[in-house]
């Protein structure tokens, strides 16, 4: 038993020490070093400024809010509220769809708007090369690394005729197999270390979430270790360790580069409605329920006449509150109901949509593993539809406590050419405050089942050494 | 003629070499075909939305045009459709198609709360970018290229033919030449054979896709350089298919990403907040102030409504309207401040091609199909322009208090489409002619010194 050993280990030695005195494997290494950790330090800085601009934006349009005059609650109805999405700290390793979705939403009265100024809108073409981020790095960049490193592992050996020395002396190829799988393993482990630090030290300072750091550092490292064991077994299948190197950049480059392009090609012929299409659809919905200035409206004349009960009055001009302010508050739920309604229906698309795509995460580790980094830095289409609908309660609630300082501050009568109520009431109003979500809960299942694929990706490679090793055993003879 | 019959047959005899070209075709078709049905998809919803527009337009006349309707109602819950359809030659590059909207809706109210909204896109199925001939080009002809050239000369020497090939009668490098032509011949014909029947089926213009054609050949020949000067180097195939994809991910991913993030850093876009928050200011401010204001610049910019019936009351369209106006006016400086930040983003990205052909390359593929910032923001002035046309259009009925009638829903002003603004860079066009050219160049002085 410890022979075995000895032998692996003594072959994993070997290995290392050839990468070790190839100078283009070294110098790539520590280029894709040098690269990790000025995108885990730029990523860092970056992440930092642009939460700094959107905390610096969202205290100055409170302060502006807090500041108005003394007005009418429905003016500032209008007024509105900007809210900004805060960027999740763990952003700063993958910025998942942050660029591509808008981060600032204007809240105001019966509309719901877009969310605006995402970066890509405001970026040259430069942004499609991709972002350089320490994910962005460890998904396209680390498998061609391993794959330079490790295409001539068996290959190189076959072609130098050391293969069949090695056999003729007594090394069994399924230990050979083993040592080298040994070797490329400690590489991945090398090449992981800097971003894993970068994640571990984030998560023990308590800058960033543990849990999810942790999870994303395992994730990489499955996904680095599917590319080691594939790497070495075509070298071990091809006759030459060029057709090993033309078989596996094939492979990086269908699953890294075309595949993530072409997939959404075929998703985007499921159908979605525009914005300016809901739009309109809201608005015949909201004409089909009633109109609040048509005073033989069925649905606003038993909302009148229910009020009226309510209230114990014979007509609105009795009424101890402001009449006009209730029929906006009833005019703002049913908005409001449907807003959720298309919203829930327009996410349900996009979803559909996405999962047509992420389906492939079976076919395509790098798919899943995208996926699976993006929801632990709570950067996914995910966490932005959170936001959205946290936005969304918000601007009801906001939009309604303004409408009951009309129903209550504002008099049902004789209120005057210009009514205004106090200033400080603008105070009171809560501001947005963003609950992040926590990832692992909202996100745990998708995170799960895309760990599940690569884990079993991992072990269905490694399953494959014993085969392989039988068939150099046959080769060697 | 018949040597190169012969070169074609050996060429084509390696199954590595055929099938890449084949894969190259079959790339470049799929992708041709994918940006012709993703501009008929947009041309479809430009139609969908215009009809959806139609039925809204309808409605607000019935409600609104009265024989004494107000034209400050008209105006208010009056949209108009402004839409921006993809070039003819759009197909070849979407650009930023997928995530700029090409249609917006605007009222006569506040152009700078207006302009910035955005359509339903999906960000998940955009992260990667769009499946098109551009990325066929950018990312995937280098690759074939360098399955191409990485054994040119290694390939030879490895099969032991080097020296009897060097004792020819053909003088040193030209062989080699040839061999390049030959590759750069075939990779470019299977990527543009595609090209040209997506740009006749799409009606492109000829001279934009000679354009496009050049930029392609230029790109193509850049890549059959690099893989000729590493291949002279005399090193084993192996090491050239290393080296050569080395230089494709330095070129086509590393720069450009780097590139892109010292850009955002340098060039901060958050202006755009600031001017919208700043146009909410202005406008909102208007109540709390006299009429005067308002009215009084503003009648200083528009003389003619001078001698109108002045405004009075609590609320008055006049008044309301102006304060929209004079909104936009008030962040004119922030907008063009903006502007001119993006302007900037582009500007350095084109002097990116400098250092990278594939930042050259893509810049220029996307100026020319008009697909790019700049086209978004060609787009945004087209709007500008539209909203003034809607301004003169109101502003007499508002300003004469003319009663606004079901016929006036007629006569409103249509949203006339953009004049396309496809052009081709002087910058990066250069960039890429330059390292096209010195890398050629070395390329040939180098590969006239390999002998066996």
């Amino acid at each position: 038993m410890k022979g075995r050993f000895d032998l692996i280990g003594r072959v994993a030695r070997e290995e290392w020490r050839a990468l070790a005195r190839n100078r283009v494997s070294v110098v790539a290494g520590m280029i894709l070093a040098a690269l990790l950790v000025s995108a885990a330090v730029l990523g860092v800085e970056q992440r930092n400024a642009i939460e700094a601009t959107r905390e610096h934006h969202q205290a100055s349009s409170d302060q502006q809010f807090d500041a108005q005059p003394a007005r009418h609650p429905h003016r500032m109805v209008h007024y509105g509220q900007f809210v900004f999405r805060p960027l999740s700290t763990l952003a700063f390793f993958d910025r998942g769809v942050d660029s591509f979705t808008g981060h600032t939403v204007f809240l105001e009265g019966h509309r719901q708007n877009s969310a605006n100024f995402s970066e890509a809108r405001q970026s040259s073409l430069l942004l499609r090369f991709g972002e350089l981020t320490p994910a962005f790095v460890l998904q396209t960049l680390a498998p061609l690394l391993v794959i330079f490193l490790a295409y001539g592992a068996v290959a190189g050996e076959r072609e130098r005729g050391t293969l069949r020395l090695m056999a003729a002396q007594g090394l069994a190829p399924s230990h050979m197999l083993a040592g080298k799988l040994a070797a490329y393993g400690g590489m991945v482990g090398l090449i992981l270390a800097p971003p894993a630090l970068a994640l571990l030290v984030a998560a023990l300072v308590g800058w960033a979430p543990p849990g999810p750091a942790l999870l994303l550092v395992l994730i990489y490292g499955l996904h680095l270790a599917i590319w080691a064991v594939a790497a070495v077994l075509v070298s071990a299948l091809a006759r030459r360790s060029r057709d090993a190197l033309i078989v596996l950049v094939s492979i990086w480059m269908v699953l890294v580069v075309l595949m993530p392009r072409t997939l959404p090609e075929a998703a985007a012929r499921l159908p979605a409605p525009t914005r300016i299409e809901t739009d309109i659809a809201i608005h015949e919905d909201l004409a089909k329920i009633g109109d609040s200035h048509d005073p033989d409206d069925p649905y606003f004349s038993a909302f009148k006449a229910k009020t009226l009960a309510k209230y114990g009055v014979q007509r609105v001009e009795d009424l101890p509150v402001q009449w006009s302010g209730l029929v906006g508050m009833e005019g703002e739920r049913l908005t409001s109901q449907l807003f959720d309604r298309y919203a829930r229906e327009a996410f349900a698309r996009e979803q559909a949509q996405n999962g047509l795509v992420r389906g492939f995460g079976v076919v395509s580790p790098v798919i899943a593993l995208r996926q699976a980094s993006m929801s632990l830095a709570g950067t996914d289409i995910e966490s932005h539809q959170d936001f959205l609908d946290q936005v969304e309660r918000y601007r009801y609630a906001f939009v309604q406590a303004l409408n009951l300082m009309q129903v209550e501050q504002i008099p049902n009568r004789d209120a005057g050419e210009d009514p205004r109520i106090s200033a400080d009431n603008w105070k009171r109003v809560p501001s947005f405050a963003y609950v992040a979500p926590d990832v692992l809960r909202v996100a745990g299942d998708r995170v799960a089942a895309n760990l599940a694929i690569l884990t079993v990706w991992l072990v269905a490679l490694l399953a494959l050494v014993a085969p392989v090793a039988r068939r150099l055993r046959k080769d060697a003879r | 003629m018949i040597r190169l019959r012969y070169e074609l047959r050996l060429l084509l005899r390696s199954k590595v070499s055929f099938a890449a070209l084949l894969l190259l075709l079959a790339l470049s078709l799929a992708a041709v075909w994918a940006g012709l049905s993703a501009s008929a998809r947009q041309n479809a919803v430009i139609d969908r939305v215009a009809a959806a527009q139609g039925r809204d337009l309808a409605a607000a006349a019935k409600q609104y045009g009265k024989p004494d309707g107000e034209a400050g109602y008209a105006a208010y819950y009056t949209f108009h459709l402004t839409s921006d359809r993809p070039s003819s030659l759009a197909f070849a590059a979407m650009g930023q198609r997928d995530i700029q909207p090409y249609v917006l809706r605007v009222r006569l109210l506040g152009l700078q709360a207006q302009l910035y909204e955005t359509e339903t896109i999906n960000p998940e199925l955009a992260l990667p970018g769009p499946f098109d001939f551009a990325f066929v080009l950018i990312y995937l002809a280098p690759l074939a290229v360098i399955v191409l050239m990485h054994d040119l000369v290694s390939g030879e020497r490895e099969a032991g033919r080097l020296r009897v090939l060097s004792a020819l009668p053909t003088p040193p490098g030209v062989l080699w030449l040839q061999r390049a032509a030959l590759r750069l011949g075939l990779v470019l014909s299977v990527l543009l054979a595609p090209l040209l029947v997506g740009a006749l089926v799409a009606r492109a213009p000829i001279a934009g896709v000679a354009t496009l054609s050049l930029v392609a050949a230029l790109y193509v020949a850049f890549w059959t350089g690099l893989g000729l000067w590493v291949g002279a180097w005399g090193r084993r195939s192996a090491f050239n298919a290393a080296a050569l994809v080395g230089s494709w991910i330095v070129l086509v991913l590393l720069i450009p990403a780097l590139g892109n993030a010292v850009l955002s850093r340098a060039v901060p876009v958050g202006r755009g907040v600031d001017l919208t928050l700043a146009q909410r200011e202005a406008v909102h401010h208007a109540w709390d102030v006299p009429r005067e204001a308002i009215m009084d610049p503003f009648v200083a910019k528009h003389p003619e409504w001078k001698g109108t019936p002045p405004v009075g009351g609590r609320f008055h369209w006049k008044w309301y309207y102006a304060m929209h106006e004079m909104g936009d006016d008030s962040v004119a400086g922030q907008v063009a401040a903006y502007r001119a930040s993006l302007a900037a983003r582009q500007g350095w990205t084109e002097r990116l091609g400098w250092l990278s052909p594939a930042a050259a390359a893509q810049s220029l593929v996307h100026r020319i199909a008009d697909s790019d910032l700049p086209a978004h923001l060609a787009y945004q002035d087209s709007i500008a322009a539209f909203h003034r046309r809607l301004q003169a259009f109101y502003y007499p009925y508002i300003f004469n208090e003319r009663p606004f009638q079901r016929a006036d829903f007629d006569r409103l002003p249509a949203y006339a489409p953009r004049a396309p603004s496809g052009s081709t860079p002087v910058v990066p066009l250069l960039g890429l002619l330059a390292l096209t050219a010195a890398i050629c160049a070395g390329a040939v002085s180098c590969s006239r010194r390999t002998t066996g």
